[in-house]
């Protein structure tokens, strides 16, 4: 396939023999790998729904006695299921707030992504953190809300192991009465990531 | 809603989809739908059944992703792996004669080395898409467009001198996002 001329894309001297050599590997494979098809209309958007095989996972005749095993588990998993609560799915998202290091923690982010409130009136929260450092055993981080920039609620305690850690969280507060988000180190009010 | 998942890895986002959550499906087929296309194509030629392949390799996603380990190697070669079979599956069901992909014409390759090209297309693919929404159309209306810089740059209605910048800046960031196809 032929293409732009390399030499007038990347101009002219100023390029480091050896970027100069990376990029021109780039444009090989450009070259190379084709265009990338246009998306027709009906796969602008992803499937709305979670798909259901089109295949059976199981023969035909197994089909009854499977659906009769699942309707059996299911009354089992209501139970255990609701106590341990389906975590992830049937929540919409509310909000996203992304929180970045500060000097204390330069490489750390973090986003907390809000859900719906919930009947009871709290807010589910799952924060996913990154690249904040490990604490020794015992010690813990924490979610405030904060006024003025100072800490005022706390919102959840946590760890972190170090790359990239989920947590959830879930807090009543009401967030007209706050102005921000910070993550402290438990026992001092320095914020390590801030929103 | 999607800001919250563009910074996760692909990996990441898959094992929020084997948890359910939609908002991370959204997220990876925004990064993958053209890819995931682009291989149905390689695969099978005809555009009507690519499309097809493409949504069920999606449904294969979905239904699939608990199967992932990040230990086991990045998110991009799962999907890639996912992509490649559900489309094959669908090959087989269908079993029409499969006209040869436009870019390996017949008795050119054979599987080995059609299978490093189709690998090779996906990383590049998706690492289009990774670029900023600025940078991304510089690049394609260059290399896939036919447009000279300087048609580039009335296109899109910019200096020529930002197309330059635009340009390298992609080129360095595909680069990045190449690492491992530059050796």
């Amino acid at each position: 396939m032929s293409g732009p001329d390399f030499d007038e894309l990347v101009g002219g001297d100023e390029l480091a023999p050896e970027e100069r050599e990376r990029l021109r590997k780039v444009h090989d494979l450009l070259l190379a790998a084709g265009p990338p098809p246009e998306l027709p209309a009906k796969l602008w958007q992803p499937p709305p729904e979670k798909p259901v095989s089109a295949f059976p996972l199981f023969p035909r005749r197994r089909q009854a006695a499977l659906v009769a095993l699942v309707a059996a588990l299911a009354l089992v998993a209501f139970g255990g299921g609701y106590l341990a609560g389906d975590r992830t799915t049937g929540l919409e998202t509310n909000r996203v707030v992304q929180m970045f290091g500060t000097e204390g923690a330069v490489s750390a982010r973090a986003s907390l992504e809000l859900f719906e409130v919930d009947a009871s009136g709290n807010w589910p929260m799952l924060m996913t953190i990154r690249d904040l450092a490990p604490l020794p055993a015992g010690a813990t981080y924490e979610l405030w809300l904060t006024t003025g920039g100072k800490p005022a609620k706390l919102c959840g305690v946590f760890t972190v192991h170090g790359g990239a850690t989920e947590v959830w969280m879930n807090m009543p507060w009401k967030l007209k009465r706050f102005d921000g988000w910070i993550v402290t180190r438990t026992g001092s009010t320095e914020p390590l990531l801030a929103s | 809603m999607a800001a919250v998942h563009a910074e996760l890895t692909d990996g990441e986002l898959i094992e929020r989809i084997a948890a359910g959550r939609r908002a991370a499906f959204d997220e990876l087929y925004r990064r993958y739908a053209r890819a995931v296309l682009g291989l149905a194509l390689r695969r099978l030629g005809d555009r009507g059944r690519a499309e097809d392949a493409a949504q069920e390799a999606f449904a294969a996603i979905w239904r699939s992703a608990g199967s992932y380990r990040r230990e086991r190697g990045t998110g991009a070669a799962w999907l890639y792996a996912i992509a490649r079979n559900a489309i094959v599956d669908g090959l087989r069901r269908t079993p029409e004669p499969v006209a040869e992909a436009l870019e390996v014409p017949s008795g050119d390759a054979g599987p080995p080395e059609k299978a490093e090209a189709a690998w090779l297309a996906w990383r590049v693919h998706r690492a289009l898409e990774q670029l900023p929404e600025h940078e991304r159309p510089v690049i394609e209306l260059a290399y896939y467009g036919g447009l000279s810089q300087s048609e580039v740059a009335e296109f899109l209605h910019v200096p020529l001198g930002t197309v330059k910048t635009r340009t390298r800046s992609a080129l360095q960031r595909l680069a990045g996002a190449l690492e491992g196809e530059l050796g």
